[in-house]
């Protein structure tokens, strides 16, 4: 009898016992106030708490508005102090929950329905609805207020619908014609403000709404929805963010996140002194240039850092030639508009020479207009143009171009090829580089005048009389050029820059691009979005509207006493800045550092 | 003399005003605006760039545009800066102090080593001491400031004996008051060394020449000959005859102490004014730029003024009534 009761007794036990095991293995992490928090998964370790990360930037922040934000430095503190609705993993470039949990779409596909977290809160304990992302829409949207953020969310010159459901779910709606999917990537880019502080500024206007949070905020006034919270600001020297102890994330075990107790940026106007900083160990992050690395690399035991083969930039420089009858006349606009001229000129560009003398060996061979650096839509399948006078020579022949007896290269009609390449002045790299590729020129028997100038003025050229020939400039990239740079692919975006603005595509490829642009938003497969992004860069590599430059590598260093250190896909980062370090899961590995 | 003085304040007024109207004109009139930098940026189409223009007011005629800031400042409101959408007046007065003492400290640098140095060298003129003196001063009249600057920043992470650039330290914040007035000082040793020394080496070839101009003059032959001793000659006598043109140049200085070292700062890490207005000026950001001017040009003249009233209370041969 004792015995069958102790032998019931212990299968119960040992039910209850897998029971408990069962329901355990299945439960996602959760904190006491957070029924269901964001869980990262991209950070290698688990971190311990506590310490604090000290890297520099090389400029004041202008705002510390979200939506007024636009220039990089204060992009970095914005990033660090508001969360999105969504968000995108910076080493996979899957769209992740971020502020929202979850999505739908309807039927028609025009519209989306996205539910927020339940029980999030801002940095002060104030709850976090729908209502902060009312008022962030209502806010973009008002006249006076300055920023870009409007651009992302308007098709077409129609704005996109909102309509709150309930304290939790919100409704977009995209205009009729308009598909939906590119509202998504967008969102990615609106920071959520808190409604209980920024309302009043609302209440009095655009113009005084752009001017809160700025510089001279009370740092109480700010609050924060990121991983950290501002905490004070010193004009010319630096700034200091703390952990927020009511972020939405958490690690894998179900700690929150994030680790570390203070980030501080220093402002390091001056390279120099950033690099003996870095190597007197007062910061633990340098962002070194190309010639650096090697030197570096030996230093990389005593100063206890390593420094990283750091992932190339999404950002290009090229040159564009102008085909803009508006602007250029013939001879010159035949030359410019002739596609084999301009292949011509690509092969006879000697990528090598740049990498080496102007890179110190840090850049890789250009292809087309995405870059090496992004991993979701580099397509590797084009080679780059291979160096090669003679071949030059035979495609300018080919295209009717001959070289006279006096050296100089003339075309069909003996006109000699001649024009003035620009750049804006006080840019190293590109003043180098235009001086390499002049001397490429000249042996083709082009007569070639390199004219660096003031960027005022340089700026007033492309964007206002369109007086130039051929330019040398860059941009910085993104992950998607789709939503990104429109302004510069479509046919008749204000960037385009050989010729800007137009009614209608004046060439099939333009044309073609402008179809793959406006059919990218509505593409929701991935792996169909890629193969557009795919198709795009032939297009571009076959008519190369410009000539493309060497991508330029990242060198970064970073002491050896951090943590999760993850280089991901540069130019997007979840937590705080330069380059590639998430500060989300950076933890201190050393001695505790208060 | 207060009469003297109140025409002097009173001709500040149309001068000004002149500075005011042709500093206003040449920024405008240069190539691109403000706005230049976020045309360039391919997520913000022409749309919201325009819409900008219309919200900083620069799509004004340039006449409006002015009489508008003029009417301003003539109470007192220094408009806001397009960058930094903050009050003009905040902005610098975040970095004024920080100039102001640097420039002071550097002042009392460069006075305290070139007077001094200055009376050696012309009484041991041609002397070891006064040649070797000499070169050092050529040698600072033509290091270039960031040069200097870079030398010592080199030199402080080699040894550690000082900070590497920069105002404050990371836990400025934390220290009490003795110690934070401390942690300035030790962070003012290198810009104050290289703005004084470089000042100084200039002074010193003013001071010394002024000297040994005056030591000719027949009064002090006169001194000698009647049995003074060489001590009081020199400091009683000739110096106070000698630093009559050093004394206009100190008001000089008085008048720059707001002006920043644009080049100095930038490299030492120096949280001043100078950085701040070469960066608006590069920007073409308006209203900082005709603020820091307007700025400028009232302490330089206010600076002559303290020169010429320094200059009537050192030398009693000169009076202005």
């Amino acid at each position: 009898m004792v015995r069958r009761a102790s032998s019931y007794l212990l299968v119960a036990v040992l039910a209850l016992t897998l029971l408990a095991t069962m329901a355990g293995a299945g439960a996602a992490p959760r904190l006491p106030d957070l029924p269901k928090p964001g869980v990262d998964t991209t950070a290698p370790d688990i971190g311990k708490y506590g310490g604090t990360f000290v890297t520099s930037t090389f400029s004041d922040p202008r705002t510390f508005n979200p939506i007024v934000s636009q220039d990089t430095v204060s992009g970095t503190v914005v990033e660090g102090i508001t969360s999105a609705l969504v968000d995108q993993n910076y080493v996979t470039g899957e769209m992740e929950p971020a502020l929202a949990e979850s999505w739908t779409l309807s039927r028609d596909g025009r519209t989306w329905t996205f539910t927020l977290r339940d029980k999030l809160v801002w940095s002060d304990g104030q709850p976090l609805t729908v209502d902060d992302v009312v008022f962030t829409l209502e806010a973009i949207f008002t006249p006076g207020v300055d920023g870009s953020l409007r651009d992302p969310l308007t098709f077409r010159g129609q704005r996109v619908q909102w309509r709150k459901l309930d304290g939790r779910r919100i409704q977009f709606q995209t205009p009729r014609d308009q598909p939906p999917v590119g509202l998504f990537l967008r969102l990615i880019a609106i920071p959520i403000v808190p409604k209980h502080k920024l309302a009043d500024a609302l209440g009095k206007g655009g113009a005084e709404f752009s001017r809160t949070w700025g510089l001279n905020v009370n740092a109480r006034d700010m609050v924060s929805s990121g991983p950290f919270v501002f905490q004070s600001y010193t004009p010319g020297q630096r700034f200091i963010l703390v952990r927020n102890t009511r972020y939405w994330k958490v690690d894998r075990n179900g700690q929150r996140l994030p680790y570390l107790t203070r980030y501080i940026l220093q402002i390091l106007p001056n390279q120099e002194a950033s690099r003996l900083r870095f190597l007197a160990k007062e910061t633990d992050a340098y962002e070194a240039r190309p010639a650096e690395f090697a030197q570096l690399k030996q230093q990389e035991r005593q100063g206890n850092f390593t420094v990283y083969d750091g992932p190339e930039t999404f950002g290009r420089t090229f040159l564009v030639f102008n085909q803009n009858p508006a602007a250029v006349k013939p001879p010159k606009l035949a030359w410019f508009q002739d596609a084999r001229f301009r292949r011509a000129l690509a092969h006879a560009i000697d990528q090598n020479a740049i990498i080496q003398q102007v890179f110190a060996g840090r850049a890789t061979l250009p292809t087309s207009e995405i870059t090496v650096g992004n991993k979701l839509y580099y397509n590797a399948n084009l080679r780059p143009y291979p160096y090669g006078i003679e071949r030059a020579q035979q495609l300018l022949a080919e295209a009717g171009y001959r070289r006279g007896s006096d050296g100089f290269l003339r075309d069909a009609q003996g006109n000699v090829v001649e024009f003035t390449m620009i750049t804006n002045s006080g840019n190293v790299d590109r003043e180098a580089i235009g001086n390499l590729v002049r001397q490429d020129f000249t042996k083709l028997g082009i007569r070639v005048s390199f004219v660096p100038e003031s960027f005022p003025s340089l700026v007033g050229k492309l964007t206002g009389t369109y007086n130039w020939e051929a330019i040398i400039i860059g941009f910085t990239g993104s992950l998607e050029p789709g939503t990104d740079a429109r302004n510069i692919w479509l046919s008749s975006g204000d960037l385009h820059m050989w010729w800007p603005k137009q009614e209608k595509p004046a060439t099939q490829w333009e044309a073609e691009i402008d179809r793959i642009f406006e059919q990218l938003p509505a593409e929701l497969d991935q792996a169909k979005r890629k193969q557009m992004y795919f198709r795009f860069q032939e297009i571009v590599y076959e008519n190369l509207p410009m000539l493309y430059f060497p991508y330029l590598k990242t060198q970064p260093a970073i002491r050896n006493t951090i943590g999760n250190v993850k280089l991901g896909l540069q130019g997007h980062t979840p937590g705080l800045p330069g380059w590639s370090v998430p500060a989300t899961t950076t933890y201190f590995k050393g001695a505790y550092r208060p | 003399m207060l009469r003297y003085v109140a025409r002097r304040v009173l001709n500040m007024v149309p001068l000004l005003f002149g500075v005011s109207l042709v500093s206003f004109l040449v920024i405008q009139l240069s190539p691109g605006d403000f706005l230049a930098e976020i045309r360039l940026n391919p997520v913000v189409s022409g749309d919201t760039v325009e819409q900008m223009r219309r919200n900083f007011g620069l799509d004004q005629p340039l006449h409006i545009q002015y009489l508008k800031w003029l009417w301003s400042i003539l109470r007192f409101d220094f408009g806001y800066s397009f960058a930094y959408q903050v009050p003009v007046g905040w902005l610098i007065g975040t970095r004024l102090l920080n100039t102001l003492i640097l420039n002071l400290a550097a002042l009392v640098i460069a006075w305290m080593l070139a007077v001094p140095i200055g009376i050696r060298a012309a009484t041991r003129q041609y002397s070891w001491s006064d040649n070797s003196l000499s070169m050092a001063a050529y040698l600072g009249i033509s290091t270039p400031t960031f040069f200097s600057g870079l030398l010592l920043l080199f030199f402080a992470f080699r040894t550690g004996w000082l900070p590497i650039g920069g105002m404050t330290s990371l836990d400025h914040e934390l220290l009490p008051v003795g110690a934070r007035v401390l942690d300035v000082a030790r962070h003012l040793i290198i810009p104050a060394t290289v703005l004084g020394v470089g000042a100084a080496a200039g002074l010193m070839r003013q001071m010394r020449g002024n000297l040994l101009e005056v030591l000719r003059q027949d009064y002090v032959r006169t001194a000698k000959a009647k049995g003074l001793a060489e001590r009081p000659v020199i400091y009683k006598h000739a110096v106070r005859n000698a630093i009559n043109p050093l004394i206009t140049i100190f008001g000089f200085e008085i008048g720059g102490l707001l002006s920043g070292s644009a080049i100095l700062e930038n490299v030492v890490g120096w949280p001043g004014l100078g950085q701040l207005i070469l960066e608006s000026v590069i920007r073409k950001d308006l209203y900082v730029v005709m603020a820091s001017l307007m700025l400028g040009s009232v302490t330089l003249v206010l600076g002559n003024l303290i020169a010429d009233i320094l200059l009537a209370v050192a030398d009693p041969r000169i009076r202005y009534d």
